[in-house]
């Protein structure tokens, strides 16, 4: 007879690969029973509430007839251009500055107060002072996206910098390196890991902002689709635009996951 | 006393800053006041807002209505997230069954929900709670989760040989285990939470800070812009500043960093 | 009763039929009151063994007693040590201690009583209200084995308990067990990777080979210790004593063998 008692919680209990299945099926079942329930019941008005297959129909629609001048990839081109933009501005600035603040200190304290004093203006406040900068122009997003994920980008560069061990920086002393051979070979790869950890956040937290600002600001994108949905009540676009953002998100997050793997994985460090 | 030299690098800095705000716009004209205030601009928006109010009422009014929608959106999360990412921890069932729902949930931002959120709720606080429960519910559940599946199993099996019962590990030893991961999630949800709350409050609210930054942008009225953003910033490290002393003070077992 | 018994286990991880040999075919009786200490290389399943009688873990055949009963769950009258303190880090040391007395619903009175007590007994004093990581890892063991102790177990597991301390420390813990272990006899299986450690303490040394895991040898000390009165000696005398210096070596042979799988080194 074999026991399989577990009384040590998670790390005690193996699900049998067809209980697995059949829980993660039921789960979906249990999502979309839900969903669809509710929907049919009437308890919610059902401009409210579509069910699943009416977001899928309607995103169908979005995708062959443009909404809000445009089809909804489109929506979507328009927003990954404008965050990829953003974030690039972001990471072109943060990294390298996070970097030299590490190495040198008078930068560190220079720079230290100003950062602290506008960490905490939470990135959409900015949405008003864009407007007045760039009115209605491409800016105005940008800068929104910028000071959402700069912060990540600058932070994580300044702890690689400092993370990296002074021992590494005298060894290659001794064998007789350049400063410049120091930076190269020994300060920027050393930093890398702690870097690109950061460059994972900060994505995330562009891409929030990006949607935070096309709420408000633009003409285009998926989150002025969602918008323009909400302001005729049509609750499919609203959840279709919902997908859409999801799924970058997801797919950026993806894609910078195994970027940050693949590093590890170079550095021989564990994941 | 003597001041460290970084403290001095500090107070250089600020002075130096501040000094050329105020030479390029009140001294040397050098800056359209349209697109950045002077100092004496927000000094006169700061004093007007305290006194006479803005936007539908004083600071403290708008201030307060803005931190009492992220108190009850960030405890409605805590009350819901933690238990949620708790049951998800201790239990692969249940962690498998919900997953399907939170790999749908997690890659879209709270701010997307904004939208449905008004067309559900209309502009009132209703909807702005709900947005506010979504950007720290999934956090808080995702970190609790991460927090109980990284307790140390010795631990669990200790306390099983000592006659604990589930209740009493799930209390004594998983709970306290997971704690400073479930304040990861609160820190992060937190900040998230006042950005969410601008926003929302930015698309459409008839009172709060986001409201008076609205009004300030519509207004073209660019010291109270600065204002607003002055008083988010203080908000968002003031609630901060609370939860690291819960933090502390919660977590008070844990050697010093 | 409280002796353990071992009858035709075999453990397999993974597949029941196909899966990785840990133990095969173990049949071992430890008697009541008595010690026995089990030595032989990483991965040759003796900490497995441990815990199916600490009921953490569950043989694929054969079936483990204590007392007579079969065991099937974890419980406080098999009180186990482990190498890694295993203490809550959240507790101070006296809550600690008292964590199983807690669970128990054991009177405020008679809890504080019992902590005092084992406090004293394993020197503790002083460092009631501190929280684990405030100690040395000498210090953390002494409140893991006060923490066994104090719920009266009739059976001590120990899972390495000396393994993570360093030499110095470690022969301290081993005459404060043997001290306790003459003061407060109990059923003690001791699992470790010390030959010495482990002649020096048992009445019986269990020698395993690993790929499979299986016993090697069992070897009587308890005999050799009465004759010459090990306990009223230090433990670096004990450790030059001819018989003690042929005990070691005849474990260290065993373990060399090619029967026992392992290269010795350890």
């Amino acid at each position: 007879m074999i026991k399989n008692k577990n009384f040590l919680g998670p790390s005690g209990t193996v699900v049998p690969t067809g209980e697995f299945w059949l829980l993660s099926l039921l789960g979906v079942a249990l999502l979309f029973g839900v969903w669809t329930g509710v929907a049919v019941s009437g308890v919610m008005p059902k401009h409210f509430l579509p069910t699943p297959l009416d977001v899928a129909l309607r995103l169908q629609e979005l995708i062959v007839a443009p909404f809000a001048g445009f089809l909804y990839h489109q929506h979507m081109l328009a927003s990954i251009q404008r965050f990829l933009m953003g974030w690039a501005i972001a990471v072109g600035i943060g990294v390298p500055l996070g970097l030299l603040m590490g190495w040198y200190r008078l930068l560190d304290e220079i720079v230290t107060p100003l950062f602290d004093a506008v960490r905490f203006v939470a990135p959409l406040a900015w949405v008003p002072l864009a407007a007045l900068w760039f009115g209605t122009g491409i800016g105005g997003p940008l800068l929104i996206i910028f000071v959402g994920s700069f912060a990540p980008c600058l932070i994580s560069a300044y702890r690689g910098a400092r993370l990296v061990e002074t021992r590494f920086v005298e060894a290659g002393q001794t064998l007789g390196a350049s400063s410049a051979q120091i930076m190269r070979h020994v300060l920027i790869p050393g930093a890398f890991p702690s870097i690109i950890a950061g460059l994972r956040v900060s994505a995330g937290l562009g891409w929030q902002s990006l949607v935070g600002s096309e709420l408000i600001v633009v003409g285009a994108g998926l989150g002025y689709l969602m918008v323009q949905g909400q302001g005729n009540i049509s609750t499919t676009t609203v959840m279709a635009g919902m997908l859409g953002i999801g799924l970058v998100g997801f797919l950026i997050d993806v894609a910078l996951r195994a970027a940050e793997a693949a590093v590890k994985r170079r550095w021989g460090m564990a994941t | 006393m003597r001041l460290s030299r970084q403290s001095i690098v500090m107070l250089v800095t600020l002075v130096t800053v501040l000094s050329v705000w105020w030479l390029s716009t009140t001294g040397l004209r050098l800056i359209n006041p349209l697109r950045l205030p002077s100092p004496e601009d927000v000094g006169t928006a700061a004093w007007q807002i305290m006194t006479k109010g803005f936007a539908g009422g004083t600071l403290w009014v708008q201030a307060l209505h803005s931190l009492q929608l992220v108190a009850k959106g960030f405890a409605v999360a805590i009350i819901t997230g933690v238990p949620l990412g708790l049951l998800m921890g201790w239990s692969r069932r249940a962690e498998i069954l919900l997953n399907p729902t939170f790999l749908l949930l997690r890659p879209i931002p709270a701010l997307a929900w904004i939208p449905l959120a008004i067309v559900w709720f209309g502009l009132g606080d209703t909807g702005k709670i709900f947005t506010l429960w979504l950007t720290a519910f999934v956090p808080n559940v995702i970190n609790t989760f991460t927090g109980v599946r990284q307790v140390d199993t010795v631990l669990i099996a200790a306390a099983r040989t000592q006659g604990a019962s589930t209740g009493q590990i799930i209390r004594h030893v998983v709970v306290p285990g997971a704690m400073p991961h479930i304040f990861t999630g609160l820190r992060l949800s937190l900040q998230a939470s006042w950005t969410t709350l601008v926003a929302a409050e930015l698309v459409g609210a008839f009172f709060g800070l986001g409201r008076v930054l609205n009004v300030a942008g519509q207004d073209i009225y660019p010291g109270m812009i600065l204002v607003g953003m002055a008083a988010v910033a203080i908000c968002g490290a003031a609630t901060t500043w609370v939860l690291g002393h819960v933090e502390r003070r919660v977590i008070s077992w844990r050697p010093a960093l | 009763m409280s002796d353990i018994v071992f009858s035709a286990i075999t453990k397999r991880f993974g597949d029941p039929k196909t899966g990785f040999l840990a133990l095969d075919h173990i049949d071992l009786k430890v008697e009541e009151k008595e010690f026995v200490a089990v030595v032989g290389p990483s991965g040759c399943g003796k900490t497995t063994l441990m815990r199916m009688a600490a009921g953490l873990d569950f043989p694929s055949t054969g079936s483990v007693t204590v007392g007579g009963k079969e065991v099937e769950r974890p419980g406080p009258d098999r009180s186990v040590v482990f190498q890694q303190f295993a203490l809550l880090p959240w507790k101070t040391v006296r809550q600690n201690i008292g964590f199983g007395l807690m669970c128990k619903g054991t009177p405020r009175k008679e809890m504080d009583e019992a902590i005092a007590h084992y406090v004293e007994l394993m020197g503790l004093q002083g460092h009631e209200e501190s929280f684990p990581h405030m100690l040395s890892g000498g210090m953390q063991q002494r409140v893991a084995i006060a923490r066994a102790y104090v719920m009266q177990p009739d059976v001590l597991l120990m899972d390495e308990p000396f393994g993570a301390l360093d030499a110095q420390t470690r022969i301290i813990m081993q005459e404060e067990l043997v001290r306790l272990a003459r003061k407060n006899p109990r059923t003690v299986l001791f699992i470790t990777h010390g030959v010495e450690e482990a002649v020096y303490l048992a009445d019986r040394v269990v020698v395993m080979g690993k790929k499979p895991g299986r016993l090697l040898e069992v070897m009587d000390i308890k005999s050799h210790r009465k004759a010459e009165n090990w306990e009223g000696m230090a433990i670096e005398e004990v450790m030059d004593l001819p018989t003690f210096v042929h005990l070691r070596s005849h474990v260290w042979k065993l373990l060399k063998s090619k029967d026992a799988g392992g290269t010795g080194d350890h």
